[in-house]
């Protein structure tokens, strides 16, 4: 970390520090810290970042969004429960179920294609929002900030990668396994 | 009924209570909005100004955008920019603009070579009695002529000021010779209509009818002015604040949309904010290319700079109305180069008497290029409205907001164009219709 960041960071939280203890804003950061998409982020990008979420409260059972509809934003669990389904002709398949500190609809942020899966609020619960075009103007204002949640990004999909070729080689065939 | 059900009915309640809220909220909303509009139409304009420089220069904002700037500074740097480009631009343009003495030495001037080319396209072939169309040319524009001199005319205070003028007067050199003589062959200037076609009568009754109302329509306007200029204050502040914004509208704008419709409204927005912006900046490039080549194109015509200067800049900026700009460079060109005087062209072959001609295939030339170069590559398929609307369109604007509606006219096409075509794409892919 450079001496200029270090002094900018030192500014800012001197200015959080002015404020009440527990705000939205701190309370925001805190929490993004804790959050591994973004735990190469030094105190001064995260405010960077929070500035530019949106927080959105969902009713129980209320749809975050839908499957095949284009994904423009990256979803983050503030507290609550998501659950992530797919929906076939008859029935539903439950994928997973993220709690506070997980995150959902990352592929949005690298383009517009469909979305692979439904999103669903199982009780009320609050996200952030990280819209794809705002973290491409990031990238003019603070590109460093915006390169790292690329490289968080590229890591979570190689990781994604990994683990479905785990599974393939699992339940192919043995004369198909080795298709790395 | 149990739990569940209890629940359940608790919560479709609520639905409805909230739909009802949110029904009669939105009424009321539509409601007062419409009675403000109505009764605040004269503040419209204004915001909607301040609102348009504020978009227009929003890449000027970013470009100061320093992550270790805070963001009120980098406002004022942005805004310090902009105030010196347009203070060194109106100050360059300032200086161009005639004093008295200048006026009153180019009316002269202006009547004088006006007659001159008359006389010589219609009086000289007549005589000679080689030209049959002269006749007919003479019968069509004498009145035209008459009316132009009539309005070129200086009244006894200017005829006055001429005289002291061209003695040398307020510290100033005399006027040139050749001016004075233009001015006593003005006076001798005869009318070219027989008197009998003209009504006697009909110019004192004009001037008693028109002298009392236009007394009280002067005074009207004084008032309409005071409060048009007061009501004008509101676009510098529009512009300040909405620079100071740093995504705060839209946030709030965003956190009223429901759920639902929370991804699908930040795509419209970033559609329409992306679609409208390289329109209005790229009618911004292309008007600016059009002056450049106006400019350029006086320049080796042989005008001279200034002059070449202000006509690319009033014909470039016109150019944002469809047609205008051509027919201001086309009226304000030729009406210069019919005036103008010892005209060296930096093209050498080309002949100075010719030069009305140049003027009209440069604008002509500079018209094409804007349809053909500069439009595509430009504005791209921003634009992609019929011509026939256009001109309905501004023909409409100029009906319900004079100069304004006619300027806004088109910009106002585009922007509801792509918001409709943009709101109803997005919602048939997120299924929402």
């Amino acid at each position: 970390m450079t001496t200029r960041n270090v002094v900018a960071d030192k500014l800012l939280w001197q200015t959080l520090d002015r404020w009440k203890r527990s705000t939205p804003e701190l309370d925001r950061i805190e929490f993004l810290k804790t959050v591994p998409f973004f735990d190469r982020l030094s105190n001064r990008q995260l405010k960077g970042v929070s500035d530019i979420m949106f927080e959105r409260t969902y009713d129980a059972d209320e749809l975050v969004f839908e499957e095949g509809q284009p994904g423009a934003a990256l979803f983050l669990v503030l507290d609550g429960k998501v659950a992530v389904e797919v929906l076939r002709e008859t029935s539903t398949t439950r994928l997973a179920v993220l709690e506070k500190g997980a995150f959902f609809g990352e592929m949005a942020l690298l383009d517009e294609t469909p979305r692979s899966a439904t999103a669903r609020a199982l009780e009320r619960t609050r996200t952030l929002a990280l819209y794809r075009n705002d973290l491409k103007g990031l990238v003019q204002r603070d590109a460093k900030t915006a390169c790292q949640i690329y490289r968080s990004l590229a890591a979570t999909i190689a990781e994604r990668l990994r683990l479905t070729n785990q599974l393939v080689q699992m339940t192919a065939p043995a004369e198909n396994v080795g298709l790395e | 009924m149990n739990n569940g059900q209890e629940f359940e009915q608790i919560e479709r309640e609520r639905k409805v209570r909230r739909t009802v809220f949110y029904l009669a909220f939105a009424a009321l909303v539509f409601i007062a909005g419409g009675f403000l509009i109505w009764k605040l139409s004269g503040l419209i304009l204004p915001i909607v100004v301040g609102a348009l420089l504020a978009f227009v220069f929003r890449p000027v904002k970013d470009r100061f955008r320093m992550r270790w700037l805070p963001h009120e500074v980098q406002v004022l740097c942005s805004f310090a920019a902009i105030g010196l480009v347009l203070f060194f631009a109106f100050n360059t343009l300032r200086k161009h603009i005639p004093d008295e003495e200048q006026k009153l030495e180019f009316k002269v001037r202006l009547k004088y070579k006006l007659n001159e080319k008359y006389r010589q396209l219609v009086a000289k072939p007549a005589e000679e009695k080689s030209n049959p169309v002269a006749p007919l040319i003479q019968h069509e524009a004498g009145p035209l002529m008459d009316r132009v001199n009539q309005w070129l005319e200086l009244n006894p205070e200017e005829r006055d000021l001429f005289l002291k003028y061209a003695a040398g007067y307020n510290g100033k050199a005399p006027i040139e010779g050749k001016f004075v003589d233009y001015f006593r062959a003005n006076q001798a200037t005869a009318k070219y209509v027989i008197p009998e076609k003209t009504s006697a009568s009909a110019g004192p009754s004009v001037t008693s009818t028109t002298t009392g109302p236009a007394q009280s329509s002067v005074d009207g306007e004084g008032t309409s002015l005071e409060s048009k200029l007061s009501a004008w204050i509101l676009a510098p502040l529009i512009f300040i604040f909405l620079g100071f914004d740093n995504g705060q509208i839209r946030r709030f704008v965003i956190g009223l949309v429901p759920n639902r419709y929370f991804e699908l409204s930040l795509t419209v927005l970033d559609r329409l904010d992306d679609a409208i912006g390289k329109y209005l900046r790229g009618t911004l490039t292309e008007c600016f290319l059009v002056g450049l080549m106006l400019t350029f194109g006086l320049i080796l015509l042989g005008l001279p700079v200034e002059i070449a200067v202000t006509i690319g800049v009033v014909s470039g900026l016109l150019n944002a109305i469809p047609f205008l700009g051509t027919v201001m460079a086309l009226v304000i060109g030729v009406g210069y180069a019919l005036v103008a005087e010892n005209i060296r062209p930096l093209i050498p072959s080309l002949n100075p008497n010719d030069l009305a001609l140049y003027v009209v295939t440069l604008v002509v030339v500079t018209h094409v290029v804007d349809d053909v170069v500069f439009q595509p590559f430009v504005l791209g398929s921003a634009v992609n409205v019929h011509p026939l609307v256009v001109v309905i369109a501004i023909i409409g604007g100029s009906l319900i907001m004079g100069l304004w509606g006619m300027l806004f006219a088109i910009p106002t096409i585009v922007v509801v164009n792509t918001a409709v075509a943009t709101f109803f794409k997005e919602l048939k892919a997120y299924r929402i219709i």
